[in-house]
């Protein structure tokens, strides 16, 4: 017996020293960054201003759907040593609505919010509250070999069409078995949503509809856009393979020469440019996602936040950090290593930026033009029940499209009518 | 007689306290919240006791449905081969050889290498452009090349080879160890006897093995019906939903969704599945005892 008490005043002295050593210790969630250098640098640059503090980080998985798990998972057991983490744009209403995502509205100011990037801001919004602060703005984009397009006297692609016209024309050419015409995300996670959603609104089409809040899954625009995927991306120009693919997978294709097209998010600019890590550098274009008619292209609006736990024990430090990492500083030093596209206005008019990233001013105009993916307390089950949908119809090409949607649509609608009819009193 | 009683209790509380707090609590729990609808992300719904709902619409889910047969197929394949495979190599490394110590510690490496890394290795072999399996089937001819982790009808089996691999060593361990438990003057007596070596083996070595082949029958079994760590790692249950097994089906919905009432009844029937297929097996283990059976 006795030793059981000793045992117990162990655990508990061993805990109290713990949670002792931790009052200046700020735990931080974050998937591996793609220059690392950049954020350890950032991290030392904010321990050197804060004498004492120090930040542990907790590198999470690359995939959205596995640090969104990986949080959930903390927050249900009011995880303490989780202070500042990373938050997809499609998260901050559920974070909000369950509870977990501190409400920033007493540290950021309505006079700060305003040197954001009007969408990224208020995909942190949240029943007029705000919950994240935007790190980088992410919209897809279209990547393509200049010098192949070069090659044949092709132009920049305006519509999927004509994207699907020019991969026919060189791949048959080309007669390259390595090589593919166009490769993107397409296994079943959360990537599929934006890239399927990007060739639905294209065609004037949504995922679902926020005004009366029904799926728009089994409207025609939407069914025509799928259609497109199935019989001329995945059928025709890309390959099967890509229905395993997240997107370093894709991005590789890219980068080793094997793929003509490449949808991704800017990120994927630096590594592509960068010798070390791409055997295409300085021979990759960039531009916005076509349409399906000239001028309709739609990017998805992702981006990344950085939120506070509600359960942190040290919001006002984590405060610190935050707007630390989401400085001009930062987000310039980030932008310049990673080509991440900043969320602060005035960088789009740096100098060094432009010089380094020429065409990311470009891109300021389908950054103000990207369309957030709608937001909802349920996002995660309505996604979960598109990813099912997109990859059936995607992998099986026998399905009958209609048919498939009518069930998500079944399925997503019975969602959005539990959630309506139950609002938050 | 008394203190030393109360010495065992004092030294089967650690254990006890153990089990309890790790395996009987979230066991408890888990039935209890499958009876309650309780969703992280709508938090002022409060915790509700609903009865069998959570039950009538797992009843009703085509997803459970299809994700149950996935799991079934699962088993039923991967549990035979992983018994045939691991009898055979437990046979051979039964025999004494040259270097048998050696192969014995070879063969359990895939037994001893963490799920998440193999499942990462097995990935990349699958790979459709880069993998060493399409490089092994059709070289260079990359027209040919399949990819097994994007294909419906490839996924799930390419899961079960990577299975296979993993656990086969455990199977055979345990049927070494059965081997190895069967008398020398029982063979010894069969060759007086004039039996032949399939004779032996069909009515010595079967029989006796067979507590130790029931043995590992239950543990791969259970460890089957709630297979995850794979399909978490290889597919996330893609493509087409076909290797959405239950385990990931309920955690997709207890941790992704916060359908924590839903995703306990997952939980729970997974649960019951393996307990009813433990005791049937556990039964014929008792049954089918033969004398001198050391497992």
């Amino acid at each position: 017996m006795r030793l059981f008490i000793v045992l117990l005043a162990f655990l508990f002295v061993s805990d109290t020293s713990q949670s002792f050593a931790q009052q200046n210790v700020l735990h931080f969630v974050t998937w591996k960054p793609e220059a690392a250098q950049v954020w350890d640098q950032a991290i030392a640059d904010f321990e050197r201003d804060n004498p004492g503090v120090k930040v542990v980080r907790e590198i999470a998985p690359q995939s959205s759907t596995q640090i969104h798990d990986l949080l959930v998972q903390k927050f249900k057991n009011r995880d303490a040593r989780l202070d500042v983490f990373f938050m997809d744009a499609v998260w901050p209403a559920e974070f909000a609505s369950a509870g977990w995502a501190l409400p920033l509205d007493r540290y950021f100011a309505t006079v700060e919010q305003e040197k954001f990037l009007p969408a990224t801001v208020s995909a942190n919004r949240y029943r007029g509250r705000i919950f994240g602060v935007p790190v980088f703005i992410d919209t897809g984009l279209l990547y393509y070999r200049k010098d192949l397009l070069e090659k044949y006297a092709i132009g920049p692609p305006q519509t999927w069409n004509q994207m699907f016209q020019a991969a026919k024309t060189i791949l048959s050419r080309e007669q390259d078995r390595q090589l593919v015409g166009f490769s993107g995300q397409f296994k079943q996670y959360e990537g599929l949503v934006c890239n399927m959603m990007e060739y639905i609104l294209s065609n004037g089409g949504a995922l679902w509809d926020e005004k009366r809040m029904i799926s728009a899954l089994d409207q025609p625009a939407a069914l025509q856009a799928v259609r497109f995927v199935r019989d001329h991306i995945i059928g025709e120009i890309s390959g099967r393979g890509m229905l395993a693919y997240e997107e370093p997978e894709s991005l590789a294709l890219f980068t080793q020469g094997r793929a003509i097209f490449h949808r991704n998010w800017p990120y994927a600019w630096a590594i592509a440019n960068d010798p070390a890590s791409s055997k295409v550098a300085g021979r990759v274009g960039m531009s916005p996602l076509p349409g399906f008619a000239v001028g309709t292209g739609a990017a998805a609006l992702g981006g990344w936040q950085l939120g506070i736990s509600r359960y942190s024990r040290n919001p006002d430090l984590a405060w610190r950090f935050v707007a630390f990492m989401t400085g001009p500083d930062v987000q310039k030093r980030i932008a310049l290593a990673t080509g991440r596209a900043p969320t602060r206005t005035t960088l789009y008019d740096d100098n060094e930026i432009a010089a380094k990233i020429p065409q990311l001013k470009s891109l300021l105009a389908s950054f103000k033009r990207a369309v957030p993916r709608p937001t909802t307390p349920v996002y995660v089950p309505l996604s979960n029940i598109m990813q099912r949908y997109f990859s059936s119809v995607l992998a099986l090409p026998d399905t009958d499209i209609k048919e498939q949607a009518a069930l998500a649509t079944r399925d997503m609608n019975r969602l959005l009518d539990f959630v309506r009819e139950r609002q938050m009193p | 007689m008394k203190s030393s009683h109360r010495l065992a209790l004092l030294l089967l509380l650690p254990s006890f306290v153990f089990v309890a707090l790790f395996s009987l609590y979230p066991i408890v729990d888990s039935f209890r919240l499958s009876f309650y609808r309780l969703i992280l992300t709508l938090p002022w719904l409060g915790e509700k006791m609903v009865g069998w709902e959570n039950y009538r619409d797992l009843l009703s889910d085509p997803v459970a449905r299809q994700s149950l047969k996935t799991t079934l197929v699962f088993a039923a394949i991967t549990i035979p081969l992983e018994l045939l495979l691991g009898l055979a190599i437990a046979l051979v490394l039964n025999e004494s050889f040259r270097g048998r110590g050696l192969m014995r510690a070879i063969v359990l490496v895939p037994w001893a290498i963490p799920t998440v890394v193999s499942a990462q290795t097995w990935r990349f072999l699958f790979n459709d452009r880069y993998g060493l399996l399409n490089f092994i089937l059709f070289g260079s001819d990359a027209a040919r090349y399949i990819a097994p982790l994007a294909e419906p009808q490839l996924a799930l089996v390419a899961i079960i080879v990577a299975e296979v691999w993993k656990t086969t060593p455990f199977a055979a361990l345990i049927l070494l160890a059965g081997l190895q438990a069967i008398p020398d003057d029982l063979y010894e007596a069969a060759s007086v006897d004039g039996a032949s070596p399939w004779q032996k083996f069909r009515h010595v070595t079967l029989p006796l093995i067979q507590p130790a082949l029931l043995l590992a029958l239950l543990f791969r079994t259970i460890d089957s019906l709630r297979v995850f760590d794979l399909v978490f790692i290889m597919t996330q249950g893609g493509p087409a939903d076909r290797t959405n097994v239950l385990q990931f089906y309920g955690y997709k919905k207890t941790f992704a969704e916060g359908m924590i009432g839903y995703g306990s009844a997952i939980a729970v029937v997974v649960f019951l599945l393996s307990l009813v297929l433990s005791i049937f097996y556990l039964r014929l283990l008792k049954t089918n005892r033969p004398q001198g059976g050391a497992v």
